[in-house]
């Protein structure tokens, strides 16, 4: 399947797929390097403690223990990372700020030795007064997670103004038009308090990296990261090396979402190995990759006004988010939160607070759709409350106030970039909205935009060699997206080869050249933004010398079935480099780079473009237990144009799997700071029998993209419409949530308030 | 991880025993290890020996005793064994919608029936339906000799039966239910394991209850009988009324507590919910052709 | 070095006859990965419920994170690189890649031979038997359904081939 063109706009088969259905597919565990010990970390059982000192004689005396890293190691080194805030120690160095934190770690010559280890190290803790949620952390005379004051910004903050005080570790304001005298003339006011929880990614592979030093000034890994350039700067940093000289690859991840967005587990095996003087793998457990990364738990008010004819007028939403003991993304996640809270309307007026907190928990990050997940449920819920208010329907109410395509979103910022009312408008066709509901089920809708792409910068280059293979340098990571085959298809389209004829190895910062992360639903449009561009500047080189060969203009040459043509003369890309080089060797390279333009341009102003979260669900609520059962999910995937339909299906389908997870399952639950659910027996995620009994994809095609061929990315939208969906859908039936997931219990308790009342 | 351990081949219960007398807490009986292995890879348990029981040679099988009227299910005997066995079909089919509702295929290749109960997890689906199984009892065996314990006696909190511990369970005995006798099994499960989980035996005669057996299973360190439901259902006809009321009491029994798995309000709300369903589906049962 | 409790393992691993002289304590998820360079087999939960390392012993699908390597003495071991033939894939595989029944890659060695033990007894499931079977097997990227089809194919496929 894999010999013929598939360019874009076709199913073309995944091209990691073979490699993935046999077990070839290397993942970082699977790599393992000659003389390679087993790292374990040793993690703090308290929330917050002192460490007055750490004996780890009886550990190092163990035969088969190589070497053992505690913070007293780190002081040749700046031992903190952190891309926005460089709050975090490779391990604990003056204090433990969550149960869970690194404290030391045992290089080995196996896992189980190194897992002993662990045992006979003696830590000296004195447990220290601890922040364990947002409310403890907010109160007057709060103990602090860190000294704010001596906080340092990370290379990549991104933040503008970085004032952290107290347990605030970021806020960001957003303001509009004089709130109070709309709220004041507006007819209809609802306003709630909102809590989300507290979420893990689950990737099935766990946070893995694997350290070699070459000298004292090489370092090489293996890690399963997102963002391997701005891991290697975060390394390079701490190690006082220049970039070029820390080498990351990055083999096929297995599963991201957010989770391995970052540094992570990189700077320990490197530090690690750097002390062993020997190669070193370091793998976390299930529950170790839940206090590596995790969505933010949050805590919410809002408040919404309309007129009496259903106009909404304006918004208010304050929100607190967990950032954990350590900043991470949460800043970022903040912001884009902010961005979510007053969805995708025509506002006379909002005030938007966000503010990222420190606890001693374990840190948040990063996870798929973040921000808009946790906002788009509790706007949409009121406006679909203000709908109930003024007996409106909600398809109607939505219709009257979605922004149209060129009206502002915010300011700054690009304005509306998608047809929203016509994307609601499938998800009403989809749901039959206007058909009557059977008795028992609800329905409902969400839609809201995420502010996606992040950073437009992307580079790739294709080598294009003498036998007519095209080998596409791009430091996208695949994770399961599908990357290697959407830019495949984008070289197929391009230059008219097959699939077969086309390589994307692994990303090497070696030899794959800079991107900015993989994230934020913006590799296909960045990334493959640049190796558009590189197969157009490849194809401009084959015809030129398409155009010298055959002594014509090369406006007459066109590329078609893996030759170029001249009228009915032919040549294949070999034939061509023959020509060229004058024998069989040689390689032409195509470029391409996207960058923000200066002043007027498709990057110019942020975001790269508005993601629609965009779908719907019927549901029916079996009432004596609360369980939920999902007959319906709609879902719209707004992409501009789709490069594979097939995929996007996939993505569509799997973000909306997650987004049932984080709506009815999914809540790591902590007391006093202690995780107590972190295992999979314990955790609940999705499982097969769980899926709705029918899922009905649209893809809107609209080219108002600003990637090639008018395309945009897709993959979070789905997950932070679904909790939307479903409390509305909820709702509908008089079932009534302010807090998820919407367990069996949660929905019980409130059909038993609504038969109270 | 796994510390380090040798592994023993009895083949005879005596022998086992004998392991067990020589080697004490830092031995354990070990059959499929779905649950010993995970808590030793924890940490939570260790053991330097493991007197792998498989190893015996007449624990393997199901076959019919006490003139045809029970069931004897050898101690090796896996959960996937009896789930499809045509024998455990026959002659008590509730145990194959027990077994088929299992933790997932992978555990029920490998985890035996007899490993479950003598784990005492809980949220164990047997130990409920056992407690209630009219006539169930376990076949112990020693160097000191064969008892047999019923469930009631052998449950005695949260992971701690009345096996010793130079015992190995070597059989479930499980007499076939009499004619005008229905089973049902209901569960909750929202997390890995059940949070409720009731099993409930109903006979009827004519249009009236004759006997009525009910277990609720995951609520509390053992699975207890809901003796004040089945009590009130004597000589009642079956019928939606007198089972809410014995789901009431049976919910009123329950001595919950609040965890991952729900409040003890919810539990006690789930509790209801199933032991109505089971009675209905047993009674029903138990009236209608299908002996289940 | 190596002082612990030690058997010699005798087994078929994808056909092949396999002697190794082993830690009792080696969990056979361990043997395959670290012993015999097989890694297609994955970790991931580690307690059983995932499916991600699931192999075939005897036909039957286990939790190779979970049992003993000792487990496995005399029997055949069928993992995903013991699954395609001379390069040629099974039916199954073909499946998976045909209804993109596979994202990240990192459950699919588990689906794949956990759907080859679900056929293997039952050649034609329906809907709710192929859930139910593969329940206990988590995809994280898929949200299922495109899994779900893929198995009904190969159902049809190997339905195709007998006849």
């Amino acid at each position: 399947m894999l010999n013929q063109k598939y360019g874009v706009g076709e199913k073309a088969p995944r091209v990691d797929g073979p490699s993935k259905v046999t077990g070839e597919a290397k993942f970082t565990a699977d790599i393992r390097l000659a003389n390679m010990l087993e790292a374990r970390v040793l993690r703090s059982p308290f929330p917050h403690a002192r460490i007055r000192s750490i004996d780890t004689s009886q550990a190092e005396a163990l035969d088969g223990v190589v070497a053992i890293l505690t913070g007293t190691d780190l002081s040749d080194i700046d031992p903190y990372f952190g891309h926005a805030v460089r709050d975090r120690p490779i391990v604990a160095i003056d204090a433990a700020r969550f149960a869970g934190d690194p404290v030391a770690v045992v290089a080995a010559e196996s896992a189980h030795i190194a897992a002993e280890a662990l045992e006979l190290i003696q830590i000296d803790y004195e447990e220290l007064p601890a922040v364990t949620t947002i409310e403890a952390a907010l109160a007057d005379g709060a103990v602090r997670v860190h000294d704010t004051d001596a906080l340092r910004l990370g290379l990549f903050h991104g933040l503008g103004d970085f004032k952290p005080h107290d347990n605030i570790c970021y806020e960001h304001h957003m303001t509009r038009g004089d709130v109070e005298a709309v709220f004041a003339e507006a007819d209809a006011i609802v306003e709630g308090e909102f809590r989300f929880p507290a979420v893990y990614q689950y990737a099935l592979e766990t946070h893995a990296a694997t350290a070699i030093w070459h000298g004292a000034d090489q370092l090489e890994m293996w890690a399963n990261c997102q963002h391997p350039y701005l891991v290697r700067a975060e390394l390079a940093d701490m190690f006082d090396l220049p970039k070029a000289n820390v080498r990351l690859h990055v083999p096929f991840i297995g599963g991201g979402f957010g989770s391995k967005s970052y540094t992570r587990m990189e700077p320990i095996a490197a530090a690690m190995a750097r002390k062993a003087g020997r190669p070193v793998r370091v793998v976390n457990s299930v529950t170790e990759s839940m206090w590596t990364s995790r969505r933010h738990n949050m805590i919410c008010r809002m408040r919404t006004a309309a007129r009496a004819d259903g106009t909404l007028l304006a918004r208010t939403a304050e929100m607190w988010l967990d950032t954990g003991a350590y900043a991470d993304n949460g800043p970022r996640v903040v912001a884009t939160a902010a961005d979510a809270a007053p969805g995708p309307y025509r506002w006379t007026a909002y005030q938007i607070d966000a503010y990222g907190v420190y606890t001693h928990r374990s840190p948040s990050g990063s996870y798929r759709a973040f921000g808009a997940t946790h906002l788009e449920w509790i706007g949409e819920s009121q406006v679909d409350q203000v709908a109930r208010k003024l007996g409106m329907d909600p398809l109607e109410i939505r219709v009257k106030n979605l922004l149209k395509p060129g009206e502002a979103v915010r300011t700054p910022g690009k304005p509306m970039d998608a047809d929203l009312i016509g994307d609601i408008r499938k998800v009403a066709e989809g749901l039959e909205w206007d058909k009557p509901r059977p008795p028992g089920v609800g329905r409902g809708m969400g839609i809201g935009l995420l502010a996606a792409g992040s950073r437009p910068v992307s580079t790739a280059f294709a080598r294009l060699e003498s036998e007519g293979t095209v080998t596409v340098m791009v430091s996208t990571s695949e994770l399961g997206q599908g990357a290697r085959t959407a830019m495949s298809q984008i070289v197929s389209q391009e230059l008219s080869i097959p699939l077969s004829q086309i390589r994307v190895p692994d990303g090497d910062t070696m030899v794959t050249p800079y991107d900015r992360s993989t994230g934020a639903s913006r590799s296909t449009t960045l990334a493959g933004g640049a190796v558009h561009l590189a197969a157009l500047d490849l194809k401009d080189q084959l015809i030129a010398i398409a155009a010298s060969k055959w002594q014509v203009a090369g406006s007459d040459i066109i590329l078609r079935d893996g030759r170029a043509w001249v009228g009915d003369q032919s040549a294949t890309l070999s034939e061509l480099l023959f020509y060229h080089f004058g024998f069989s060797g040689g390689e032409l390279f195509g470029r391409g780079i996207v960058r923000p333009e200066q002043g007027q341009g498709t990057y110019a102003a942020g975001p790269v473009f508005w993601e629609v979260c965009v779908g719907g669900v019927e549901v029916e609520v079996d009432e004596e237990t609360g369980r939920i059962h999902l007959r319906k999910i709609v879902s719209v995937a707004d992409v501009g144009t789709a490069v594979n339909p097939a995929m996007i299906k996939g993505q569509e389908m799997g973000g909306a799997a997650q987004g049932l997870g984080n709506a009815i399952f999914e809540e790591m639950v902590f007391s006093d700071g202690q995780l107590l659910n972190g295992t999979m027996a314990d955790y609940r995620v999705p499982k097969m029998d769980d899926i709705a009994d029918e899922f009905v994809s649209y893809i809107v095609q609209n080219e108002d993209g600003p990637g090639p061929y008018g395309l945009k990315g897709v993959g979070e939208g789905i997950l932070a419409a679904m909790p939307a969906a479903i409390v509305n859908a909820l709702a509908d039936i008089g079932i009534h949530l302010n807090e998820l997931p919407a367990t069996p219990e949660r929905v019980w308790r409130a059909i038993q308030q609504s038969k109270n009342v | 991880m796994l510390k380090p351990f040798v592994i023993h081949e009895p083949r005879t219960p005596q022998q086992a025993s004998e392991l067990l007398n020589e080697y004490g807490w830092d031995a354990t009986v070990y059959a499929g290890g779905t649950e010993l292995l995970v808590v030793m890879k924890e940490g939570l348990a260790s053991y330097a020996h493991l007197i792998n029981i498989k190893t015996i040679s007449d624990i393997h099988t199901i076959h019919l005793t006490d003139n045809d009227a029970a069931l004897r299910i050898g101690a090796a005997v896996t959960h996937r064994a009896i789930e499809t066995s045509s024998m455990i079909a026959a002659h008590a089919p509730l145990l194959i919608e027990m077994e088929r509702s299992l933790a997932n295929v992978r555990v029920r290749t490998m985890g035996t029936l007899a490993g479950n109960l003598c784990f005492a997890e809980p949220h164990s689906d047997p130990a409920a339906v056992c407690m209630a199984w009219p006539g169930a009892s376990f076949e112990l065996t020693s160097t000191d000799g064969v008892r047999q314990v019923l469930p009631d006696e052998f449950f005695i909190d949260l992971f701690m039966t009345a096996r010793q511990e130079n015992e190995i369970m070597t059989a479930i005995h499980l007499p076939l239910l009499p004619p005008g006798m229905g089973s049902a099994y209901h569960k909750f499960v929202l997390l890995e394991r059940p949070s409720v989980s009731v099993a409930a035996f109903v006979s009827v005669a004519g249009t009236t209850i004759k006997s009525a057996h009910i277990a609720v299973g995951s609520v509390g360190p053992v699975p207890y009988r809901a003796t004040a439901a089945e009590n009130m259902l004597l000589g009642q006809t079956p019928g939606d009324e007198p089972y809410r009321a014995a789901a009431e009491a049976a919910a009123s029994a329950a001595d919950p507590v609040g965890d991952l798995y729900g409040s003890v309000e919810y539990k006690r709300q789930l509790i209801r919910v199933l032991t109505r369903q089971a009675l209905q589906q047993a009674s029903e049962r138990a009236m209608g052709v299908e002996r289940l | 070095m190596n002082t612990q409790p030690t058997f010699k393992l005798t087994t078929t691993i994808n056909g092949k006859p396999v002697d190794a002289e082993i830690e009792t304590r080696t969990l056979l998820i361990d043997f395959l990965r670290e012993h015999l360079g097989l890694t297609g087999t994955k970790r991931s939960c580690d307690m059983q419920v995932c499916g991600s390392c699931t192999v075939l012993v005897d036909g039957k699908p286990v939790s190779s994170c979970s049992i003993l390597a000792y487990e496995v003495s005399d029997r055949d071991v069928l993992t995903i690189e013991g699954l395609a033939q001379k390069g040629e894939l099974h039916p199954i595989q073909q499946s998976f890649l045909d209804e993109y029944g596979l994202q990240c890659g990192y459950c699919t060695p588990g689906m794949v031979l956990a759907t080859l033990a679900l056929l293997n007894e039952n050649p034609n499931p329906n809907d709710s038997e192929i859930k139910s079977f593969l329940s206990g097997n988590l995809c994280r990227c898929t949200g299922y359904f495109p899994i779900l089809n893929a198995v009904r194919r190969a159902s049809e496929r190997l339905a195709q081939e007998e006849s």
